[in-house]
């Protein structure tokens, strides 16, 4: 058992656990911060990111035991941040990823969400292909990444009060276009 | 109303669609991105137990003898489980109960589970397992379907539900409908070829988990990562041989599923079994590992297709047979089997269709239902196939499709139901959007254009268990501060299921979205669902909220009416408030609707359900692939084809997909793009092996590749409605059906970039060589 | 959860110390650096040390400083993201910073450093699994058992280096700065390495400190090229450095290159690279010689089945790699990959 001082989200703790634990086991199952999710346990999923110093790193390699002297920062931090900060609500990347739809499971978002805060933290315009390149440790089954592109996109656009490639998904909206079967279509088609 | 009624696909209110049709975030969104959400393994209960387990080592193998005790005299074990503690024999199908939750006398596959350990922590548990020794006589392991059809020695499972099995066959289906034979005969042009479809697996992100608990009183409660929380309640009051009144399951938060999640798995009869006995909750979280050996995905197909056609394209007949690869254990292989030829017979017509599919038992991992359940294979050689004949009478690909239309409202071969088609459409859609006609012709060698066609099911007919009952029941509870709450059995996997339920109940009730809460999968407070699968959740449960909307909603509208002192047309509800449609400033909020209510009728709460109507063909299996609608899809893939590398590269993929009604189209194209993505992940980087020792061959998300961020293309999605007559509002599904294309259209684009027909299953870069030279004629490197 | 086996841990704040708990402890001791190959290797049960030494903490083994007498020292624990961004690093060792790039995905440079990407531990995909996966197939020569399921009946463990900055620091010809009890010592990288898939370094129980790249030659160009099958995260199927100087008078005064991911060691390919000695780019000569150059690494490398996947894929794509690379370097471009 080992005593480590963790600086999670802005608080330090002590916490004691095994001397073989990880950052995540930790993080989950001592303190309750459940928003870090394990998918493989072995770095190759990246749905344990968290931010340590503010870069995105997995916590199901780190030992708990090393993680002292750093700041952690997981899912959970970012609206306690956001509200402190004086801003309004979530953070602009979580309402971001929750407008676009880029959330189906949700399982790989925490990661997700932290890795591309971490981008925009150190790169506020990134093109496409960087959002790509920054999000490439974390595995996502669901979405196709579409709309976590998307969302990124739109917490850029609002951030720098650009346009947008996609249109803004603002709720009660419907942006995509959608064509409708008619008549016509089917006399196209020979009788049977 | 009853069960089976339709509730059209207009507005139910004059003003048109309040709140359909529009992008609404995830009910759960901001839970999840605050990673707030909880999912199975986020429970922790005081005084948890976790569970490890031991699985074999062999392929397949009797198990002689097994020694417990060193393992339960170590320190901090509470319990140790063996086969003989579960015997009971289950089955998410009911005429193949097959699986023991531990084995009993034999083991089947590598990573079948043997023994089970709960300690007070998994490291204990771990320790433990070292402890345990098993004593095996090993025998002869299949590993190749062929070998498992030739030799019926040694049998795999001797007997099935006291019926003895042939050999190792599985399941056989042969089905013939007109006549093939005449059919061929009087094609101008066959084609007459083979293909392969490899194994691969769902991956969803979250790993399966499950806790138990078990109260002084005798009820059992299993929180499990499941989408089939009915089935699996089920499933243990049978193998556990308690009531199921006894046993409340719960589905948490769920990490993806894709069909991974639709079997009850041995965890979840472990842990409540170790819950009973101990008196302690019990949580059990598979490693990575232990999920692929889980696995229940794709089965391998090898695929054998005779089309004849017509000099003006017209298809003459169809002829399949196909070898299903099954792994260790039926799980839903009886469906797959019909399903590898039931789902073929649209969007296309054909006069003559024969199909003679085997399922056999091989020793590896079980396969089950993986997104496009059985369908997605033969799809994929039959829409290979399609374009070879295209080629072979001088037809532009989707110009052959189309003329192989089979229109609305008719009836396929095999006597399956269609009502809305919106596949021309599907068809317009991607030629625009990819500028087919303008660049297929021009673009450089290495580039190319492929199409592909499918249909799916849009929910099932076929129950798992036969019943009367319907087969998704909600209940709505209206609340007097406003808030309605609905409860569903149906499973939320991340599709959004419950924020459908949401914008089905505010656009019947016209509420704000967010007045609309929604508890689902939980068997003690929710009406039966029977699961997320065979893509049935948003037509059942919505057509069973708009069932039970209807009621309220006739008592809402009765009571403000006599209040108002006018007739029940004039009031209408929308967004949060009540209106007199002539007298625009009569208005009351829908809480004060919802008080008048009560006050004149009673404590509000309704119920709804949803029944399929009778369909399916009139012969044995004929309702297995009969569904109330189909949805329709076509892509258009374009590839780059590196002939030095061998590699494929997908650079755009256009989705034009008929959902019936786009209910949210937001979730609509993630449903798309989640299936498009996941069809090229299969067809260029995944596979799901098992070596020559009878091992998987990776159990890692290293080995097993799933694409990353950067090896995804751009997915477009083109949404189209078609107004299926009996979707709740003419919605019909987006799940299943966009995966299917994508397959063959890469193959297809493929040949169109640098004429080579790619057959056989994963597209990899050693194989896209190997066709190239065969093409040049060019022999293969020596290695030296 | 995949559990890690119960081990100390140790964080010492100096070298000496580190490497008097190494001494200390013998064999039962392992350095842990960034931890993204030890902590999986761990969870394998492929290591099981009852402690391990962090170097976290150690101020002096990090950072990139341009050394007094020309060239770069990197200190050991610098990460791979820090590596591959340096501006001192691109431009002088290109390489390494293109391969230092492709490492992994982005968590994994941010937490992986340099001196652990030079250590890793060699691979092969009938080792870097789990224990029951391991004892359900047989345990072999490099953990556990006795034989070796790449070379049926060998008796040599052929597990592959699969370090994407070792060959990019060999074509630099670093060297490596390690410290143990007995004090410092400095060796050029391609001395590091030994033909033992079991354990392929000549230096056992010290800590690499830094790594030293001289001053670049007039007219260097340096590039990587990594084949693997997806964009990100992935171990190299195959890695090849490049390395070209181009003289004043235009032609190629020196060459290397050197490959990984093939057998036990990071291999430099001698003659390959001898064959543009002289030439000068742009001429049919050049091409004619970069095709030589090809042609030769075709027949030194030859891909084993210890790294998953296509062997015979993996070894055409060796010419089509090393020359991809050298006209990379050439150009100034790279790295080469596919994505
Ligand atoms: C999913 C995944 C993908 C990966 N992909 C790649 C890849 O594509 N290419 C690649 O090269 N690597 C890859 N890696 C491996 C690893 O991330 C990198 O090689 C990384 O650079 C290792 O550095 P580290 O600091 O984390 O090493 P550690 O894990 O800390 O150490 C690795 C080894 O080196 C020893 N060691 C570390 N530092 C020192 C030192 N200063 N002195 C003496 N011994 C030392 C350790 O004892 C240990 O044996 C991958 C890892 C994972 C989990
Ligand atoms: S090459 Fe692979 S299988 Fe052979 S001994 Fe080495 S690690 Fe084991
Ligand atoms: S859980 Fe850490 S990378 Fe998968
Ligand atoms: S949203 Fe399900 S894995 Fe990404």
């Amino acid at each position: 058992m080992r005593v480590s001082r963790l600086n999670v989200n802005g608080d330090t703790f002590e916490v004691a656990a095994p001397e073989h634990w990880t950052l995540l086991e930790v993080l989950r199952y001592r303190m309750g911060l459940i928003g870090s999710k394990q998918g493989c346990d072995k770095g190759d999923c990246g749905a344990c990111t968290v931010l340590m110093d503010g870069k995105p790193v997995l916590s199901c390699l780190t030992l708990a035991a090393l993680a002292e002297g750093v700041e952690v920062t997981t899912i959970e931090g970012l609206l306690p941040a956001q509200i402190s900060a004086g801003g309004a609500g979530t953070d602009p990347v979580q309402e971001a990823f929750h407008r676009c739809g880029a959330l189906q499971c949700g399982f790989c978002q925490p990661g997700m969400i932290l890795s591309a805060r971490a981008l925009l933290n150190e790169n506020p315009t990134p093109s496409r292909q960087e959002i790509r390149n920054a999000l490439a440790g974390n595995l996502c089954r669901c979405t196709g990444y579409t709309q976590i592109v998307q969302a990124i996109e739109l917490a850029i656009a609002e951030a720098t009060g650009g346009e947008p490639e996609n249109p803004s998904w603002s709720p009660g909206e419907n942006p995509w276009k959608i064509s409708h079967t008619s008549p016509e279509d089917l006399e196209k088609a020979e009788p049977t | 109303m009853a069960a089976r009624d339709n509730h059209g696909t207009d507005a139910p209110w004059k003003e048109g669609f309040q709140v359909v049709g529009r992008a609404h975030p995830k009910i759960d969104g901001l839970a999840k991105a605050t990673g707030q959400a909880i999912y199975t393994d986020d429970i922790q209960l005081p005084g948890m137990l976790h569970v490890k387990m031991l699985r074999s080592p062999h392929p397949h193998a009797r198990i002689i003898e097994i020694d417990v005790h060193q393992a339960l005299e170590l320190e901090g074990v509470h319990a140790v489980l063996t086969g003989a503690d579960l015997p009971k024999k289950y089955g998410v199908i009911p005429w193949t109960p097959d699986e023991n939750a531990l084995a009993t006398e034999k083991v089947r596959f590598t990573g079948d589970e043997v023994c089970a350990i709960a300690a007070i922590d998994e490291d204990t548990a771990n320790a433990a397992l070292k402890l345990l020794e098993v004593k095996y006589e090993q025998l002869h392991a299949f590993l190749d379907p062929f070998d498992a059809l030739e030799r019926s020695e040694p049998q795999i499972h001797d007997e099935i539900r006291g019926k003895e099995v042939r050999g190792n066959v599985s399941k056989n289906v042969k089905l013939e409908f007109g006549d093939v034979e005449a059919g061929l005969e009087a094609a101008d042009a066959v084609v007459d070829d083979n293909y392969f479809f490899h194994g691969t697996t769902h991956t969803a992100i979250e790993p399966h988990c499950a806790v138990a608990q078990y109260s002084p009183h005798g009820v059992l409660t299993v929180w499990s990562s499941t989408q089939i929380t009915h089935y699996v309640q089920r499933a243990l009051a049978h193998v556990l041989e308690i009531p199921e009144a006894k046993i409340r399951v719960i589905q948490p938060c769920l990490g993806g599923a894709f069909g991974g999640k639709s079997d009850p798995f041995a965890l979840e009869f472990v842990v409540a079994k170790l819950a009973m006995i101990t008196g302690r909750p019990v949580k059990c979280l598979w490693t990575r590992e232990e999920v692929f050996y889980a696995h229940r995905g794709r089965h391998p197909m090898h695929l054998h297709y005779r089309t004849g056609a017509r000099k003006d394209g017209r298809l003459t007949a169809v002829d399949a047979k196909i070898l299903i690869d099954g792994g260790s254990y039926s799980s839903f292989g009886l469906i797959t089997t019909y399903y590898s030829g039931q789902l073929l017979t649209g969007p296309y017509d054909f006069p003559a269709y024969r199909f003679d599919s085997t399922r056999v038992f091989t020793n590896k991992p079980p396969c089950g239902p993986k997104r496009g359940h059985g369908s997605v294979q033969p799809r994929f050689a039959f829409e290979v196939q399609l374009d070879q004949i295209a080629e072979k009478l001088g037809i532009d690909p989707i110009e052959l499709r189309r003329k192989n239309f089979q229109g609305e409202h008719t009836e396929t071969v095999n006597g399956q139901r269609i009502t809305s088609n919106g596949f021309l459409r599907c068809l317009d859609e991607v030629e625009r959007a990819s500028s087919w006609k303008e660049r297929r012709v021009k673009l450089p060698r290495g580039r190319g254009l492929g199409v592909a066609g499918s249909m799916y099911i849009s929910g099932t007919n076929y129950a798992v268990y036969p019943n009367a009952m319907p087969q998704a029941g909600v209940q709505l509870q209206l609340d007097r501060s406003g808030l309605v709450t609905v409860f569903t059995g149906g499973n939320d996997i991340g599709q959004g299921s419950n924020s459908v339920a949401r914008i089905i109940v505010a656009e019947e009730l016209g509420l704000d979205p967010e007045d609309v809460r929604v508890v689902a999968a939980d068997t003690d407070l929710c009406p039966v669902d029977l699961g997320a699968y065979s893509s049935r959740v948003t037509f059942m449960v919505g057509n069973a909220l708009i069932d039970a909307c209807r009621k309220v909603r006739k008592q809402i509208v009765q009571a403000v009416a006599e209040d108002w002192g006018v007739p029940t047309a004039r009031v209408w509800m929308g967004l949060g408030e009540v209106f007199d449609l002539e007298d625009r400033e009569r208005t009351l909020s829908t809480r004060e609707a919802f008080h008048l209510t009560e006050e004149r009728f009673d404590t509000l709460g309704a119920t709804g359900s949803y029944n399929t109507p009778e369909l399916g063909g009139d012969y044995r299996g004929g309702t297995i692939g009969a569904s109330p609608a189909y949805s329709f899809t076509a892509h258009v893939v374009e590839v780059d084809v590196d002939e030095e590398t061998g590699r494929i590269t997908v650079e755009n993929c256009w989705i034009a997909h008929d959902c019936g009604r786009a209910l949210n189209p937001m979730l609509v194209a993630g449903q798309m793009e989640g299936s498009a993505y996941m069809g090229i992940a299969e067809a260029l980087l995944e596979s799901h092996d098992v070596n020559r020792f009878g091992l998987h061959a990776g159990p890692s998300l290293l080995d097993y590749r799933i694409p990353t961020s950067v090896d995804t293309p751009e997915l477009h999605a083109l949404i189209v409605e078609s107004l299926d007559p009996e979707g709740p509002y003419g919605a019909k599904e987006a799940g299943e059906g966009p995966l299917h294309p994508s397959v063959p259209a890469i193959s297809n684009a493929v040949f169109d970039a640098c004429g080579i027909r790619l057959k056989q299953l994963p597209f990899t870069p050693g194989a896209v060589l190997t066709a190239l030279r065969a093409k040049t004629g060019e022999p293969a490197p020596v290695r030296a | 959860m995949l559990r890690l086996p119960k081990f100390q841990v140790a964080a010492p704040d100096s070298v000496a110390e580190a490497v008097a708990l190494l001494e200390q402890h013998g064999e039962d001791a392992l350095v842990i650096a960034g931890g993204t190959d030890l902590v999986p290797n761990m969870k394998h049960e492929l290591f099981t040390p009852e402690l391990v030494v962090s170097l976290a903490n150690i101020r002096k083994l990090r950072g990139i400083k341009q050394a007094e007498e020309g060239g770069l020292t990197i200190g050991a624990m610098s990460t791979l993201s820090d590596v591959a961004a340096s501006e001192q690093v691109r431009d002088g060792a290109p390489a390494l910073a293109q391969a230092a790039s492709l490492v992994a995905g982005p968590q994994l440079r941010q937490m992986g450093t340099l001196g652990g990407n030079v250590m890793l531990d060699t691979r092969c995909q009938w080792y870097n699994q789990t224990y029951f996966w391991r004892d359900a197939l047989g345990f072999c020569l490099k953990k556990d058992g006795t034989l070796c399921h790449v070379v049926a009946g060998g008796n040599k463990c052929v597990a592959a280096a699969s370090n994407d900055t070792a060959p990019a620091l060999m074509t630099l010809a670093a060297t490596l700065v390690f410290e143990g009890t007995g004090g410092q010592r400095e060796i050029p990288i391609h001395e590091l390495f030994l033909a033992d898939g079991i354990y392929n370094k000549k230096v056992r129980g010290e800590i690499l400190t830094a790594v030293r790249i001289p001053a670049l030659a007039p007219g260097h160009r340096g590039a990587y090229g990594k084949l693997r099958e997806r964009g990100s995260i992935d171990f190299p199927l195959f890695g090849v450095a490049a390395r070209l100087d181009v003289a004043a008078d235009e032609t190629v005064a020196y060459a290397s290159l050197a490959a990984v991911a093939l057998q036990a060691r990071p291999v430099l390919l001698k003659r390959s690279a001898e064959s543009l000695l002289g030439l000068r780019p742009g001429t049919r000569d050049f091409e004619r010689g970069v095709d030589e150059a090809a042609e030769l690494a075709y027949r030194q490398c030859r891909p084993l089945d210890n790294v998953p996947g296509d062997s015979d894929w993996r070894h055409e794509m060796v010419p089509v790699y090393v020359r991809r690379t050298l006209l990379a370097a050439l150009e100034g471009s790279g790295p080469v990959h596919h994505v």
